[in-house]
């Protein structure tokens, strides 16, 4: 049996507040989603951050931590959110053109309902400038405190809508 | 129809100054690089990673750097090619090599600039150094030939591996 197989792929044909893998099957090991998009939040702000959602839970239930890289090195997290803020962020529309975010999650034993689910990310939203605060990159770990085996994933922007051609695919990740 | 396939791996029977993917199809969605590598460099180095044979200065880079206790940041703008491949060099011994896994998504898509993140480690005289690198090539043309070139050449035993990745 493959090790990937391809759960969901969407390019998006038009703006969306938010994108929704909502029929994930349990029969996998793990799951790794790649997220190439752009926030339509504009006018000065060159990236997005993102609330990674499972389940549709919207409840304080997410804790998130980021190490990341501008001008210098930071981190960053929450705690008690309503939504993993903190994995990952995306290109907002004040960012150089054309240009979108580039993420990737892995979500290991997705479908274990004995255990509390992790997640590890890496992010860049790159822009042709080096100017601080208008590029940002780093890697993200997250923790929903739930033991409900994760059925649907939604990736929605805190300040704007997801643009057209933004892309998602998600991957179940089987072992031997 | 394989959800990852290796496109193509070069293995180094002897010393190169670059290595060429050419002929990339379009066809998968994201592209995933391995490196394995050491460079005739005297110290760790990076080598510059260019798309379809553009040489402009149409590449950004930037990085977070972690070496021994201290944690550091930058970017670079304006180059010919993007930094984040990066190679051991003469500080560390014969069998050291650096690891790189870069991921360039959407590689195909000409609505996009093409995007890549690198993780990578190469080991140093005093230890190793850890690199996430980030790159933004300003261009919409889907990338169809990666070459990996520097100012030093690639050491014999350096592997590379490009993959795609489908989406159905």
């Amino acid at each position: 049996m493959a090790a990937f197989t391809v759960i969901d792929h969407e390019e998006l044909t038009g703006a969306a507040a938010s994108w929704t893998s909502a029929t994930i099957p349990s029969s996998y090991d793990h799951l790794y989603l790649t997220i190439s998009a752009r926030s339509s939040l504009g006018t000065s702000n060159w990236y997005d951050y993102v609330d990674v959602q499972f389940n549709g839970d919207t409840g304080t239930n997410y804790s998130s931590t980021g190490v990341y890289g501008q001008a210098s090195a930071g981190s960053w997290r929450t705690s008690g959110a309503d939504g993993l803020d903190r994995v990952l962020l995306i290109n907002a529309d004040g960012s150089t053109a054309d240009t979108f975010g580039n993420a990737s999650i892995w979500i290991p034993n997705y479908a274990n309902t004995a255990n509390f689910k992790q997640v590890v990310a890496g992010f860049v939203t790159e822009g042709a400038t080096t100017t601080n605060g208008y590029w940002t990159m780093g890697i993200g770990a997250g923790l929903w405190s739930s033991t409900a085996a994760i059925t649907s994933i939604t990736i929605d922007p805190q300040n704007g809508d997801l643009m057209q051609y933004s892309s998602f695919t998600l991957y179940g990740v089987t072992g031997a | 129809m394989a959800v990852i396939e290796a496109i193509s791996t070069t293995y180094l029977e002897a010393d190169a100054a670059t290595v060429t993917f050419s002929s990339i199809p379009a066809t998968y969605e994201h592209l995933q690089l391995r490196c394995s590598i050491r460079t005739s460099a005297s110290n760790r180095a990076s080598v510059t990673l260019v798309f379809n044979g553009d040489t402009g200065t149409n590449y950004t880079s930037h990085r977070i750097l972690g070496a021994a206790s201290s944690v550091s940041a930058g970017g670079w703008s304006g180059l010919a090619g993007l930094m984040g491949v990066e190679g051991t060099g003469g500080d560390s011994t014969a069998a050291d090599y650096g690891v790189v896994v870069a991921d360039i998504l959407d590689y195909a898509n000409t609505n996009k600039n093409t995007t890549c993140q690198f993780i990578s480690g190469a080991k140093i005289a005093t230890g190793a150094d850890l690199f996430v690198h980030s790159g933004l090539w300003d261009a919409t043309a889907a990338v169809h030939t990666i070459t990996l070139d520097g100012s030093y050449n690639s050491l014999r035993g350096s592997e590379f591996t490009l993959y795609g990745l489908n989406s159905s």
